[in-house]
């Protein structure tokens, strides 16, 4: 029975099962590109207005309504000229890689939400924007498009509604920043990836300056269920403010890491133990839920429901549903620090609290890792950590100082347990 | 000033055959802004080129109707781009968090007994050059290599004998 439930609530997923649904022909049996057709018979404004019913938000990890982003897109009387969607395919947060899956195995649900969500908003150009370092996904993507404008799903006056949308790719170049919406457009515009100060946000002056709708790939894979099966049909699934499910990435020390898809607001427990359970039967110490820059959880935090809401009562996020499992055997004075080491050399360097804390924060774990810490470097942690959060433009210099204080908080004692008594410790 | 103005009207001498030109001149159809195409002509350059050099910028900024320095600021942001020839292997080894609780360190150095040379030192054919990478999205194969952008899977000693054989 709990095997019969498992492939109903199954959204993306449900097919990956299937050798060639990477190709149109199959993707088609399974219904695919019926949910444009659906849309192509719907006003832009009911298309919207369903995707918004549906409670669906957004799975690149900032959980905001898909539905209400697109409706800030400004009316062409207001605004006028090219509207623009791009699809955020530059998955870089560490422990996530749910994205380069959805690409590999689905590449069409990808494409079908793109010219949905076009057809929203009105426009006639879409984007994916895709990590360089998923050269595979790159191709498979390219021919997936190749594909869709033969049998006349992408091009000119698309299943003769009168709607046009081209899809281009465009590769990025190595810099996770780009993952943020407003750092991928300047790069996009050919520039580095100095994220935005919004307001303005990207869909009223985003690309080229014009309205712009940014969405992550899996989020925009959705949308052709929800106009196929209904909104409510997808509501239903998850919990009361989020709709649907969620593929999880699953890593670390687990029997089985791969990618699991799980409906909105299913435990955590529930989910380390779909993945096998804990590697070689050890005990759980302490678990990422949503990629390298949301704080940790213990082990007895784990029946917690894995949505934005749930996580963000214990002081954490869903993120991009990146769960990293770490078991009794791991420090998190070296996690905290391999971390903030990725952040230091992440962070675009347009704002000085992150350009400057990220490094300070690393160097400070680092001391402390070599034994040579003294009592001050808690507190001056703390603070430093406490300076940049919420001092910076972007999501990115707000975990620099969030994660190491999470740290912190959660397992003290591996933080004072490496400073000497001989510096201060007691 | 004259000076200045001629050195920059000098024909550049062949930085690209007439073959790689309509290359990099199709970047700048392929969107609807021209400017939108330089990061995938750059990316052009650096695999023909195992590097970006002053010379590949200065075309660059004369084909997009852009700055030297914009040009320069873009080749120096992005980790894929080098200023300095890589390996015509590039390898590349995850050392996010599930890929270092995979022991991604030892891989490391492995790669560097068995290359002979240093994280981002080219061997002296020219063949490899590794380098320690941030997330690579693949940490269910962790710890995750990469040649040349494409994945090969989770990093073994026997992995490694094979690439650098």
């Amino acid at each position: 029975m709990s095997a019969r439930k498992e492939t109903m609530t199954k959204i993306l997923t449900k097919h990956f099962d299937e050798p060639n649904l990477h190709e149109l022909e199959t993707y088609q049996k399974f219904g695919g590109y019926e949910g444009l057709k659906k849309a192509l018979g719907l006003k832009p404004a009911e298309v919207t207005a369903e995707v918004k019913k549906s409670n669906l938000r957004g799975l690149g990890g900032a959980g905001f309504s898909t539905g209400m982003k697109w409706e800030t897109v400004p009316p062409k009387d207001k605004l006028p000229g090219p509207r623009y969607v791009v699809a955020n395919a530059d998955e870089s947060e560490p422990g996530c890689f749910k994205d380069r899956v959805l690409i590999t195995k689905s590449p069409h649900s990808i494409l079908e939400g793109i010219l949905i969500a076009a057809y929203a908003i009105g426009a006639e150009d879409g984007f994916i924007f895709i990590r360089g370092e998923y050269a595979v996904q790159h191709k498979i993507l390219s021919e997936a498009i190749a594909e869709a404008e033969r049998a006349n799903l992408i091009g000119k006056d698309i299943l003769g509604s009168g709607f046009s949308c081209r899809i281009s790719l465009m590769r990025g170049a190595g810099a996770y920043i780009c993952g943020l919406d407003t750092a991928l457009l300047e790069t996009m515009e050919g520039k580095k990836a100095w994220p935005r100060q919004p307001p303005p946000f990207p869909t009223v002056r985003g690309l080229m300056n014009q309205p712009t709708v940014v969405n992550n790939v899996e989020t925009l894979a959705m949308l052709p269920h929800i106009l196929k099966d209904g909104s409510e049909a997808f509501a239903k699934i998850g919990v009361a403010k989020t709709g649907g499910t969620g593929v999880f990435s699953i890593s670390g020390d687990v029997e089985n890491p791969g990618i699991y898809e799980f409906p909105m607001g299913t435990p955590l427990r529930k989910m380390i133990e779909a993945a096998g359970g804990m590697k070689g039967g050890r005990a759980l110490k302490c678990v990422i839920p949503g990629g390298a820059s949301t704080p940790p959880l213990t082990a007895s935090e784990i029946d917690v429901p894995m949505d934005f809401e749930s996580l963000r009562g214990l002081g954490t996020f869903l993120g991009a549903g990146g769960v990293m499992v770490l078991d009794e055997t791991r420090n998190m004075l070296e996690t905290a620090h391999n971390i903030e080491r990725f952040l230091a050399h992440e962070s675009c360097g347009q704002c000085t609290p992150c350009r400057e804390g990220s490094e300070w924060t690393t160097r400070i774990l680092e001391r402390i890792m070599s034994g040579e810490g003294v009592k001050d470097d808690i507190p001056n942690l703390q603070r430093v950590g406490e300076n940049i959060t919420g001092k910076v433009i972007c999501a990115l210099g707000d975990t620099v100082g969030m994660v190491v204080r999470g740290f912190m908080k959660k397992f003290p004692e591996d933080f004072s347990a490496k400073i000497p008594v001989k510096n201060g410790n007691q | 000033m004259n000076a200045i103005s001629s050195q920059e009207k000098n024909p550049k001498a062949a930085v690209f055959s007439s073959e790689e030109e309509k290359i990099l001149h199709s970047w700048t159809k392929a969107y609807p802004h021209p400017i939108m195409g330089l990061l995938e002509a750059m990316r052009q350059v650096q695999t023909w080129h195992l590097c970006v050099r002053p010379e590949d910028e200065e075309y660059l900024a004369d084909l997009f109707k852009t700055t030297r320095a914009h040009v320069h600021q873009v080749a120096t942001f992005f980790p894929f781009f080098t200023q300095k020839k890589t390996g015509r292997k590039r390898i590349g080894l995850c050392h996010g968090l599930s890929c270092a609780m995979a022991g991604s360190d030892k891989m490391a150095e492995l790669l560097e007994k068995k290359l002979r040379v240093k994280e981002f030192e080219t061997t002296p054919d020219g063949e490899f050059s590794w380098e320690e990478m941030e997330c690579l999205g693949a940490c269910e194969h962790a710890p995750a290599l990469i040649v040349n952008e494409e994945l090969k899977g989770k990093a073994t000693e026997n992995l490694i004998n094979e690439i650098a054989a």
